[in-house]
């Protein structure tokens, strides 16, 4: 019995010290956090990291000789794992806010994006009934979009709304097709996407935003890589790699001249901005 | 079409079970030593390392997994630096050294005392007798009421990827979101998997416990 129990205790203590070995990760390498559920900007597939932001992370890194690994995290976790100094930097399609601005610094911005509200394909609803009288709408928590409907529709007393959120928008687009939900509002290119993908789902409008989207880094920068992602960002851009980047994964988008609108609130985008203007 | 992608992303579910099944040995490896010991503290140890060995007991037996995995990953990580997969092991270890603590305190206890004496009473010291007299016994008895364990430790796993561990859940959550779809059939397929390697791990504990059963000794009844 000692004996076989040595032995079963022995087996797993290898187990354990050979799966440590396993997460021996390299330590010179800049993590960056994404949220590898969000087509097209930064999914997995077939075992590889793919999308937007995942390609022209990996071309900025090349054009500025910097080492780069992927670290994938749930979206919530995400700006908390930014700011504790989990990960590096954060790389996916991220709206620039004011709260963000506080708890961490942005790149320029590379897109901008409006809102899109989704209904069921077959349903009746058009973009008014969709927000109103009754209707239940969905959102990724802590995305901008809930945070918008929150503020503007909930918050008025006017407008009958009741809001849920996700934790991915995949799940919010299935809570509609089982009629849980009445419309879902994302983003332009998640929308299109879902569409491009054969979702039986469909724009019923468009909420105009021109909200600008980023890279991140922590507040103050403290391991100086602000400068590198925006004199990357400028030469992919300037090179043409981005464009093609871009239309890779959404073939139906404008591309927008980089930057995009630089809102005044963000502390990183005060004269002279690293890597852009000095 | 479903079939297709199902078989074409095996290798990426099977990899994602791999991880879970790693993390499984190796928080149900922590959670065996320190339950084993803790056990010890509790039924033979002075009364502060009772009471020491009650407390950490109780604080990981009443705090949610999900919660444990966040405050190692965003708390300790503020003093060592360790990984997701590290974080993992010791919150869902800790815990599983709590309710393990448990199963091997009672198997002790229902040891009947008798046998403590007579050992005492051969001579041999308390030590010797605990390692030898009651612990042989306490270790059968206490195969059963582990394979519980097992199986809800194996479930526990799942929660990992919320500090970014990518198992098998994590897995089957990129192919939906590359697919943008699909969520039914992808967890059908990986519930299949945990219940498959829920079920041959816990067909190799009892197998385990019949082949340490020593035959012409049973405790039913006589307890």
């Amino acid at each position: 019995m000692r004996k076989k129990l040595q032995g079963l205790v022995g087996g797993t203590a290898f187990a354990v010290v050979g799966a440590l070995g396993l997460n021996a990760a390299n330590a010179e390498a800049l993590v960056a956090g994404v949220e590898a559920s969000f087509p097209p900007w930064a999914y997995v597939e077939d075992g590889e990291y793919k999308g937007i932001a995942i390609d022209a992370m990996r071309a900025i890194a090349e054009d500025q000789d910097m080492e780069v690994e992927f670290k994938d995290l749930p979206w919530p976790s995400l700006i908390p794992a930014l700011a504790k100094g989990r990960i590096d930097l954060l790389v996916t399609g991220l709206n620039i806010t004011e709260e963000r601005n506080e708890v961490l610094d942005f790149s320029i911005p590379w897109w901008e994006n409006d809102d899109e509200v989704l209904v069921a394909e077959d349903s009746d609803l058009n973009v008014v009934t969709a927000l109103c009288c009754g209707a239940t709408v969905g959102a990724q928590g802590g995305a901008t979009q809930y945070q918008w409907l929150e503020d503007n529709l909930e918050a008025n007393e006017d407008v009958d709304v009741t809001l849920r959120s996700y934790e991915d928008y995949v799940t919010a687009i299935e809570d509609m097709g089982t009629g849980r939900l009445d419309a879902v509002v994302t983003s332009t290119d998640t929308a299109e996407d879902f569409i491009a993908k054969d979702r039986p789902v469909k724009i019923v409008g468009t909420i105009q935003q021109n909200q600008p989207q980023a890279l991140a880094v922590q507040k103050g920068d403290p391991n100086e890589i602000l400068g590198k992602l925006n004199a990357g960002i400028m030469n992919i851009y300037e090179s043409g790699q981005w464009t093609e980047i871009v239309k890779e994964y959404s073939p139906q988008s404008t591309i927008r001249s980089i930057p995009t609108t630089m809102p005044d609130y963000v502390d990183a985008y005060e004269e002279p901005i690293p890597g852009y203007s000095d | 079409m479903i079939v297709e992608i199902i078989i074409s992303q095996m290798p990426y579910l099977l990899h994602g079970l791999w991880v879970a099944l790693q993390l499984l040995a190796c928080l149900l490896a922590l959670g065996l030593v320190l339950g084993l010991s803790l056990a010890l503290l509790e039924v033979y140890g002075h009364w502060t390392l009772r009471w020491l060995g009650i407390l950490f007991e109780r604080i990981f037996r009443g705090i949610p997994a999900i919660v444990l995995l966040l405050l190692f990953y965003y708390g300790v990580t503020d003093f060592v630096e360790i990984g997701s997969f590290m974080a993992a092991v010791l919150a869902l270890g800790l815990r599983s050294a709590a309710y393990q603590s448990q199963i091997f305190r009672g198997c002790i206890l229902s040891v009947p005392p008798g046998q403590m004496q007579a050992a005492r009473a051969m001579g041999m010291s308390k030590m010797k007798a605990v390692r030898d007299i009651v612990l042989p016994q306490a270790l059968r008895l206490s195969i059963g009421p582990w394979t519980n364990e097992f199986s809800s430790e194996m479930k526990a796993t799942s929660l990992a990827y919320v500090i970014g561990v990518v198992e098998l859940t994590r897995q089957a959550k990129y192919i939906i979101s590359s697919t943008q779809g699909n969520i039914l059939i992808v967890f059908a397929v990986v519930a299949a998997l945990y219940f498959i390697f829920n079920r041959l791990g816990n067909w190799g504990l009892y197998k385990l416990e019949k082949k340490l059963a020593v035959p012409g000794f049973e405790q039913r009844g006589d307890a």
